[in-house]
């Protein structure tokens, strides 16, 4: 959970994490560049370094790309997401190998400051076959430099969740800008007509889970549509309808809001964790704390603060239960209000 | 009725459902990158024989041709028959230049030099390693040949040919491939600092033609190439066999893409 700062937070599930990513990096490049001085001798050595490192960033970028649609559809898969930004700093590195023998191989040595070259030495931006390919992919280096450098939580503090997050959204721009830079790039030679299956299937692949994601996301921030009373209370659930310490997830005045059921008692909560808006609702109570199943943060639930030293807060949500169903008030409490949960033989209060 | 298994990243382990699911799953995406990596680099098309013996330096004597692109000149031993009496190497510097200054006022001179040999088919270009040009000014032989008579010129006729623009120091082994889109940027670069632009000229049998570019009047045409370089092109010229070299003699403005 938050500090102000501290180079990562090693724990035994980061460091499994971390090696099943180096078995992976070394078991990418291990195979091509194995087979690539093997059986292609009059390749040069830079070639195969500069195909490697850029197909293996971009497969993985790939594979960083699905885990937030696939954990929103399957569960079990929340440990790939916990770690995911390790994956994406391993990518900026690979794709930084890539970035830097392809500069120095074919922008140094010459007239021009090199990355100057990579901008201006082929002039022909009105062209789309002629295209500067290369400058396309020096952007997206420089997009996923910039979520490498902020991929850690002093960043997320500092620069506010909002913020962060629409920055390292921009993942998606770089990976559009990659795509194109292929297509323009590699794939105006006499390429195999593999890599452009691969490519095809790799896009559709991101683009289908993305949109099946997002049509899950879609149905649940539809408003919760029930009965409403004279004091402004909306009629949620049943209380049977909420497993023992876990949650419901209602969308009230266009926000999803959590409402726990444990040790007897009732609370709602905002369904939006402050760590990276990971949905509290699919998380459970822990130890007495709202836990978020994306990485743990923990709030507790009678007034949506995190335990000391941690200062996370979410909106709490005024609750009462009247023959055995949940109403909640649609307007929020401030962050780390203090709302007493409703006691289940308390109820009708 | 069992409680659903929850995953915490920072506790210990994870709950023993999701850590056998997520074993699998690793397996599965490590068995999958693995099967990626082989599939990339086996879907490679071969990568033609040139050669660039980086770091390996011979020692050459020969006569300096500086115009329109710096050559060297090297006498063949013995009786060469048909063949013409000198060989011609182009001449470049380190990096993405030609040699025209590590040869100014040596035109006509004998020298000798050291460099590594870049070759590809029966074209070959000398890197000359820095400082080692040397000429004797005492010798007989300070004097400027007449290039005609030690490179026989034959006029094969006015042609059309199809074919690309490449830097001749990367196509000829430096670079690997040394053509074509991805190594646009590149060839402008090396033609833009001098390299000797060559056209490529492939007749779909396997044969391949290296035609030295020239303008109408012979001299040398950089600078007035590079919107065209690494681009299907279609130039017609008249061509020139120059002892082993063929030379293409065209206005580079009427150049046409494909």
């Amino acid at each position: 959970m938050s500090q102000s700062y501290q180079a990562v937070g090693w724990n035994r599930q980061k460091k499994i994490y971390d090696l099943m990513i180096l078995i992976g990096v070394f078991l990418y490049i291990g195979i091509f560049l194995g087979i690539g001085f093997s059986f292609f001798p009059n390749a040069t050595a830079e070639t195969l370094i500069i195909r490697a490192f850029g197909t293996g960033a971009f497969v993985l970028l790939h594979i960083i790309l699905m885990i937030g649609p696939l954990s929103r559809r399957f569960p079990s898969l929340l440990p790939l997401l916990y770690n995911r930004r390790h994956l994406g700093v391993t990518m900026f590195l690979m794709a930084l190998v890539h970035g830097a023998f392809s500069i120095l191989q074919f922008h140094a040595f010459g007239d021009l400051n090199p990355i100057v070259s990579v901008f201006v030495s082929n002039g022909e931006y009105d062209s789309i076959s002629q295209f500067p390919f290369q400058s396309l992919g020096f952007i997206a280096l420089m997009i996923l430099f910039v979520m490498a450098a902020t991929s850690h939580d002093f960043w997320l503090a500092n620069l506010t969740a909002p913020i962060w997050k629409a920055l390292h959204m921009l993942v998606y721009v770089a990976y559009t800008l990659i795509c194109i830079h292929v297509i323009l790039g590699a794939f105006q030679t006499d390429v195999s007509s593999v890599y452009h299956t691969l490519l095809g299937f790799g896009v559709a692949l991101v683009l289908i889970s993305h949109i099946i994601a997002g049509f899950q996301e879609k149905t649940k921030d539809e408003e919760t549509d029930s009965e409403i009373d004279g004091d402004g209370y909306k009629k949620i659930c049943s209380i049977s309808e909420i497993p023992e310490k876990c949650a419901h997830i209602a969308t009230l005045s266009g926000e999803r809001v959590a409402v726990f059921n444990f040790d007897g008692k009732i609370a709602a909560l905002s369904n939006v964790c402050q760590h990276q808006n990971g949905p509290l609702g699919e998380g459970k109570i822990v130890d007495g704390y709202v836990t978020c199943p994306w990485h743990g943060f923990q709030y507790r639930p009678e007034d949506g603060a995190s335990p000391k030293p941690f200062t996370e807060k979410v909106p709490t949500f005024k609750v009462k239960v009247i023959e055995d169903y949940v109403w909640v008030h649609p307007t929020p409490n401030a962050p780390g209000t203090h709302q007493e949960p409703v006691k289940l033989e308390d109820k009708n209060a | 009725m069992k409680e659903k298994e929850f995953y915490i990243g920072y506790l210990p382990k994870a709950p023993k459902g999701i850590r056998k699911i997520i074993k699998w799953v690793t397996v599965l995406l490590l068995i999958l990158v693995g099967a990626t990596s082989f599939l990339m680099i086996s879907s490679e098309k071969d990568f033609d024989n040139s050669t660039f013996e980086f770091g390996e330096y011979n020692s050459f004597e020969g006569i300096i041709m500086e115009n329109p692109y710096p050559r060297i000149l090297i006498e063949r031993p013995g009786e060469t028959g048909v063949h013409p009496k000198y060989s011609q190497y182009y001449l470049a510097q380190f990096g993405k230049f030609g040699g025209q200054k590590m040869v100014e006022r040596l035109d006509g001179k004998s020298v000798n030099l050291q460099g590594s040999l870049i070759y590809r088919d029966d074209q070959t270009m000398i890197e000359i390693k820095d400082n080692s040009i040397s000429h004797d000014h005492t010798s007989d032989t300070d004097r400027i040949p007449e290039f005609n008579s030690i490179l026989p010129q034959e006029n094969l006729g006015t042609h059309t040919l199809k074919g690309e623009i490449v830097d001749s120091k990367c196509f000829y082994g430096v670079m690997n491939p040394g053509n074509l889109k991805v190594h646009k940027a590149c060839a402008i670069n090396c033609i833009r600092g001098g390299i000797p632009p060559v056209f490529v000229v492939k007749d779909g049998n396997g044969n391949v033609g290296y035609y030295l570019l020239q303008d109408k009047n012979g001299n040398a045409v950089n600078d007035r190439v590079l919107d065209k370089v690494a681009e299907p092109v279609k130039i017609k010229g008249e061509v020139i066999k120059q002892g082993d070299l063929l030379i293409l003699k065209a206005d580079p403005a009427s150049y046409t893409e494909l």
